[in-house]
């Protein structure tokens, strides 16, 4: 139990926690304190002066400690004078207030019409009209009529472009420092800020390239007018003729919790359309925050490009379009005659419904099912099973005493919420630890941060471990610990410091990407937290355990659906004749895939654009987008939540699942199921992590606090109301009521080569097939390049902005070359999704040419 | 009776330090180190009563003796940013008296056992801040600042700093955020510069005002009871009083406390200039309400008390006098124009009532000016004062409600006869606006 204290407002008593500000505890009991510029994630700052109520406190007797009484025996009230504002005071015992007084009443008025004196009347074109914070407290406590002469009103600049994707109306404004606050302390970007001073004062962004963040969307939501607006969506649409359909993120393990702003649009056919995406409030997943990628993302949804029509191969090899039925024969076929030696993969992309109507189609076609998952580019799913983070989890809830490990991840690119709250958490208390084999932007707000070379991960991990091995253990026999304490007691100490912040942890949470390592060291990392977690006893509970920053939104449900990275690394190292895709872009990705593919006999795809993948394809069939169907994606948390149709549909694209099971149907399997919601219940019937769900639990929610722009926008900003659910986490082995646990020694051994590895890395905003459809987040995707080490540039004869060639398995490649202090020398980083051409899922030797012509292309 | 605190008026050369110190000086902080632990020194300026002279008057030893004893990180910062219209006292002793007022700052350092002593002065204070630095070094040769201040194991470094020409960072928590680099605007308070987070790097810091500092260390070699001699017992000392406007002779007068405005403005500043009749009088700059010059004014004391009384501040002390010629509503005008222009726009009702007030200025002095005018002048400061973040907003009501009290006939003659004043009206247009009337496509841009 947190404490509580009593205080007083407008005469009724309340119980509020301790600490509290002052706003949130009223709202907590349904009482109104009008704010502007107070916004609950954000620290107070006291400029709008809206929150203003009469203040006081209980006279206490200094030399009894009681309440002092008056002649009738009523406590004593001490009453500040002067109006106050609440958003500046944190509730303590004894407090009373009055918010509905005429002297409060009076002063709201008053600085409703200060307010007002400098604001447009652009209500009837403004986007924010009709979900204004402004319009609805003016209209609440705001004086009838105006005395302001409108001429004396000062006109300012309207469009003001604050980088590409953000425009500034500079009369809108009300100057309550939200956007640049939210950039300052939420997300540590220093790209926003005042200019001038008085009435002139005035919003800039202050950084070259403008607004450079990879959340600056964020800032229109909780802009309480509508200074800030989206390229995207200003004049897009009125609030109130908007849908809100509740989805869910389809880029990243974070699965943030996205609402569709739909309307039926003439452009769109008559169609409902997505106008906007918005965040929304998952306290547990994604707060009320989500990246741009998330934010602009969708417009692959109704790319001109997207495919519309079944399309097979003719007898003179050209795709030319079938109907469904004739495309599902022409699979079953294939399968009847190559089943045993067909390989399944589907995409991060998929929803647990398509995963499981694939892997049902792999059981039908005979053989053992080869089910791999893309992009492979991580192992441990077993892993995660065992020492996944506690249930219950929330990242916001990490505070002192809690340290934070991320490895092997450049964290902002690969997971851009989940780093954001880490970084909010270093900002309360919490220890984060970087180790990577370079810097990444995360090293601001670690207390420690180790570079390694990229095989020495697991040493890293294991150099924890082995301090903590002392002693007998506490796991029982027959679990691993006498062998590992033997593998590791001579293990050498490299971080001792860091090693002792571990070990002294209440909490600890590993967040494990895979930069630099192949699949199978990736395995032993994943292994080595296993056990620096297990030894340490950080497992089981709430905001302890291992997050895997998975390559995609639903990876996760992947390995839960009976796919694994390994399965695919068998499919390229064994490949099968007849190869069934599932959504991803394996070709466009990965040499190695497009080499495997042009060999296979027979290759069946679906996909929204030809991507290279689809056009190695025999069938290509097209799938709907994350936006027109419904599904479950389950995140990196492992919680499972659901996402809703908004869009209307595309040519003849299906989900992926009905495409799957009338193949399925076609080869004799049952009949299709007819929605998303059938076949999950058949997943939880099957999949014993999955037990107990349904899509009606999925879909509970509840108040969730701080009610950040429920829809009576007390907190103004847009509304981020959750009616599509809150999702369920299944929980970690380790939270088993008894639970078996087993560690197991892991070394990684050095390897021969010296000469440079490929590294592939990711960019958050990429060329991938569906983001790439994006055109207004063009300009913050970089141009392909590869970056060196200094020494190895040297060696190598380049400079900054040569061009070269990368041979890699017989493959070549050509990028711009970048020199940099922070590249790890051995390494040529290699961004994976910038260009048409495809790189590497996992890193392997190269050789890299220089071109010496005059071909030097323009960056 | 020799000068405390403007002692280059009896010794010309006391800037030098070699005369500074022949003449008494760092005596002070000698004995407090030498003899005094650093809280008996707070305790001799608490019995002194020394009040703040940078405006609020609040007691200086209460101020120190809130700083927390046991935080490794404190500061004092000296505020030289002198930036109230009519105040000029601060700059003649950082510029003539430097090594009291540095000799004050190392007194008050050791007195909160301060890790660093800042001196932040206005942007337009640019030579005297380098001639500053170099009055530091002399110090520092002589173990009077830096480290091991005299060899008592106590260090303490002293810089200067130069703002940018704002008078919010006059403001003590404005100029806080301005020396630590941020935009000079006012923080929440509490926590109070005192207290842990709210100081610079929001570290325990006492603000203390030029002045005030330079009286300190007489206090120390002295004693409290003889500051106490000097003035009243509730505003003891000597201040020194900033005169100009329609004055004989302008200037810095440094007199004890409790005289009366009139021995001020008659025997020593020698009256009215031109054989005219004095009519209003703003004590404490532009920032306090203007008095009528009545027979009660003239012969009310100038203590913080009475000034308190008659409806005014002493302030800072800084006297700007008005004739009979004056025009109030002019006045009134100017000062609105003042505070709109200073405003630091962080909290509405000030960011958008200088505004506001302004702009109804320039319409009475283009002769336009209404009824509903004098009502909004009525009304709309009144809806800035006590709501306001800090206290410049608070300032800004003053000309405007105070003259309206003590001249309301002068608005009625705007109001009735809409007399134009043409250039005040065109200084007192917004430029933003101007901009926008004048080339639109450039405010369009978004140019500044
Ligand atoms: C708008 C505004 C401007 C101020 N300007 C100054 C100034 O220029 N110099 C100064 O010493 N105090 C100024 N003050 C007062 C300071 O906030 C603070 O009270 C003072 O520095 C405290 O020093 P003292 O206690 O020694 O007087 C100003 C206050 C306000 C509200
Ligand atoms: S742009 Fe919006 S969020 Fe930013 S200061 Fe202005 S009103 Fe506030
Ligand atoms: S953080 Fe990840 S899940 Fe969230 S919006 Fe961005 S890409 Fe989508
Ligand atoms: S009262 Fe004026 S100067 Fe003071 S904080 Fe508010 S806007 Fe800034
Ligand atoms: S001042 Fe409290 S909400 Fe703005």
């Amino acid at each position: 139990m947190t404490d509580t204290v009593t205080i007083t407002i407008d005469g009724q008593d309340f119980e509020v926690p301790k600490g509290m500000n002052l706003v949130d505890a009223a709202k907590l009991h349904g009482i109104g304190i009008p704010v502007f510029c107070y916004h609950p994630k954000l620290d107070p700052v006291g400029m709008c002066r809206m929150c203003l109520v009469e203040l006081g406190n209980v006279a206490i007797d200094r030399t009894t400690g009681a309440p002092e009484l008056d002649e009738q025996g009523n406590p004593v009230i001490r009453w500040f004078p002067k109006l106050q504002t609440a958003c500046t005071q944190t509730v303590s015992q004894g407090m009373v207030l009055r918010t509905t007084s005429d002297m409060v009443v009076e002063g709201r008025e008053n600085i409703l019409e200060f307010l007002l004196t400098s604001h447009p009347l652009d209500c009837p074109v403004c986007d924010k009209g009709g979900e204004c914070p402004l319009q609805n407290l003016t209209m609440a406590y705001g004086p009838g009529e105006s005395r302001f002469i409108y001429d004396d009103k000062i006109r300012l600049a309207k469009h003001v472009p604050l980088g590409k994707l953000i425009y500034l109306d500079r009369e809108r404004c009300i100057q309550c420092a939200r956007c640049t606050r939210f950039c300052d302390e939420i997300v540590g970007d220093d790209v926003l800020a005042f200019h001038e001073r008085g009435r002139r004062l005035q919003i800039v962004t202050i950084s070259d390239p403008p607004f450079d963040t990879k959340f600056s969307g964020n800032t229109t939501d909780i802009c309480p007018v509508g200074a800030l607006t989206t390229t995207d969506f200003r004049f897009g649409a009125r609030p109130w003729e908007l849908t809100e359909v509740s989805t869910i993120c389809p880029y990243c393990p974070v699965g943030c919790n996205l609402n569709a702003s739909t309307r039926m649009d003439r452009e769109f056919g008559g169609k409902a359309m997505i106008k906007r995406i918005m965040p929304r409030q998952n306290e547990r997943v994604n707060e009320i925050w989500i990246c741009d990628k998330g934010r602009f993302g969708h417009h692959h949804s109704r790319h001109e490009e997207r495919l519309l029509a079944p399309l097979m191969r003719n007898k003179s090899g050209e795709l030319v379009e079938v109907e469904w039925p004739a495309v599902y024969k022409a699979i079953a076929k294939q399968l009847k005659a190559h089943g045993d030696q067909a390989g399944f993969v589907g995409d991060s992309t998929l929803s647990n419904e398509d995963l499981w109507e694939l892997r049902r189609l792999a059981e039908l076609s005979g053989g053992s099912p080869r089910l791999g998952l893309w992009p492979a580019t991580m192992s441990g799913g077993d892993v995660v099973a065992q020492v996944g983070v506690g249930s219950e989890t929330r990242l916001q809830d990490l505070g002192p005493g809690s340290v934070i490990l991320v490895m092997a991840s450049d964290f902002e690119e690969e997971a851009p919420i989940w780093w954001l709250q880490v970084k909010q958490a270093a900002d309360r208390g919490a220890k984060v630890v970087v180790a990577n084999a370079r810097p990444t932007k995360l090293d601001r707000y670690a207390s420690a941060v180790i570079h390694y070379r990229y095989d020495e991960a697991v040493g890293v991990l294991n150099s924890f471990t082995a301090p903590l091995l002392s002693g007998d253990g506490q796991l029982g026999q027959g679990n691993g610990w006498g062998a590992l304490q033997s593998d590791l007691q001579n293990a050498e100490v490299t971080h001792a410091d860091t090693a002792n912040l571990l070990a002294s942890a209440e909490n600890l949470v590993i967040f494990l990407g895979s930069e630099g390592l192949t699949l199978e060291q990736h395995a032993e990392l994943m292994q080595a937290a296993a056990n620096l977690l297990i030894v340490s006893g950080h497992v089981g509970r709430p905001n302890n355990g291992l997050i895997p920053v998975w390559p995609g939104a639903n990876v996760q449900g992947a390995w839960d659906m009976g796919f694994s990275a390994e399965a695919t690394a068998d499919l390229l190292a064994n490949p099968p004749a007849l190869w069934v895709i599932g959504g991803a872009d394996v070709a466009g990705e990965d040499i190695r895939m497009a080499t495997a593919l042009e060999q296979a006999e027979f290759v069946v795809v679906t996909a929204q654009f030809m991507t290279p993948t689809a056009a190695h394809a025999d069938i290509v069939l097209p799938r709907q987008s994350f936006a027109e169907r419904a599904g479950t994606y389950t995140n990196g948390l492992r919680r499972v939540q659901r996402f809703y149709p908004a869009q209307g549909p595309i040519g003849d694209a299906l989900p992926d699942w009905k495409i799957f099971a009338h193949v399925s149907a076609q080869m004799g399997g049952p009949r299709p199921p007819v929605a998303a919601g059938t076949i999950f219940r058949d997943i939880a019937q099957r999949v014993e992590r999955y037990i107990g769900m349904d899509y009606t639990r999925l879909a509970w929610f509840e108040p969730q606090f701080p009610d950040v722009g429920g829809d009576d926008l007390y907190y103004g900003g847009t509304a981020y109301s959750n009616y599509g659910g809150l999702g369920l986490q299944w929980p970690a082995e380790a939270e088993a009521e008894q639970p078996q646990f087993s560690v197991r020694p892991v070394r990684t051994a050095a390897p021969q080569t010296d000469g440079l590895t490929l590294v592939p890395v990711w960019v958050l905003f990429d060329r991938g097939h569906l983001f790439e459809k994006s055109e207004l987040m063009h300009h913050r995707m970089p141009q392909p390049y590869a970056a060196f080490n200094p020494d190895d540039a040297a060696r190598l004869g380049l400079t900054d902005g040569d061009r070269v060639t990368l041979a890699v398995e017989g493959h070549e490649l050509t990028v711009t070359a970048q020199v940099g202090d922070d590249n790890p020398a051995g390494a040529v980083l290699l961004p994976r999704r910038l260009s048409g051409d495809a790189t590497l899922s996992t890193p392997a030797a190269c050789t890299v040419q220089k071109i010496e012509s005059m071909q030097k292309v323009e960056g | 009776m020799a000068h405390i605190l403007l002692r280059d008026l009896d010794i010309p050369d006391i800037w030098q330090f070699d005369t500074y110190v022949a003449n008494g000086g760092y005596e002070g902080l000698k004995q407090a180190i030498g003899n005094h632990t650093p809280a008996e020194v707070i305790q001799i300026v608490l019995d002194a009563n020394l009040r703040g002279r940078g405006g609020a008057g609040f007691p200086t030893g209460r101020k120190w003796s809130f700083i927390p004893q046991n935080e490794a990180v404190k500061y004092v910062v000296v505020n030289a940013d002198e930036s109230e219209p009519g105040t000029f006292k601060d700059r003649q002793l950082l510029e003539k008296n430097p090594h009291q007022v540095i000799e004050g700052a190392m007194i008050a350092a050791y007195a909160i056992q301060a890790t660093a002593v800042y001196i932040y002065c206005r942007g337009e204070f640019w030579d005297l801040a380098h001639a500053l630095e170099e009055r530091i070094e002399e110090a520092r040769q002589a173990n009077l600042v830096g480290e091991n201040v005299l060899g008592s194991g106590w260090n303490c470094p002293m810089f200067v700093h130069l703002g940018a020409g704002a008078y919010i960072c006059g403001e003590e928590s404005a100029l806080l955020n301005s020396l630590q680099g941020l935009l000079g605007q006012p923080r929440v308070r509490p926590p109070f510069p005192a207290q842990k987070g709210g100081g610079l790097y929001y570290e325990p810091t006492v603000v203390n005002n030029v002045e005030t500092l330079a009286n300190v260390p007489w206090i120390l070699v002295n004693g409290a009871d003889a500051f106490k001699q000097i003035g009243t017992s509730e505003s003891p000392g000597p201040k020194i009083f900033c005169m100009s406007g329609h004055i004989a002779r302008p200037g810095n007068y440094e007199l004890p406390l409790g005289i009366t405005f009139r021995e001020l403005i008659f025997e020593h500043a020698g009256g009215i200039p031109n054989g005219k009749q004095l009519k209003g009088i703003l004590p404490s700059g532009a920032s306090g309400p203007v008095l009528r010059a009545t027979d009660e004014v003239l012969d009310s004391p100038l203590t913080y008390e009475s000034v308190a009384k008659l409806g005014s501040t002493l302030g800072s002390a800084s006297f700007i006098l008005m004739d009979e010629d004056t025009d109030m509503v002019w006045a009134a005008a100017k000062m609105a124009h003042f505070f709109k222009h200073e405003s630091c726009g962080k909290c509405t009702p000030c960011r958008e009532g200088t505004y506001w007030l302004e702009r109804i200025y320039e319409r009475m002095m283009r002769g336009e000016g209404t009824e509903h005018d004098l009502h909004l002048l009525n009304s709309v400061p009144r809806q800035m004062v006590g709501v306001v973040l800090c206290a410049l907003g608070d300032f800004a009501a003053n000309p405007v409600l105070s003259t309206l009290k003590n001249f309301p006939d002068e608005y009625e003659r705007y109001i009735r006869q809409r007399p134009v004043r043409e250039q005040t009206a065109d200084t007192l247009q917004d430029y933003a606006r101007k901009e926008a009337g004048e080339h639109p496509a450039a405010v369009g841009e978004g140019g500044l």
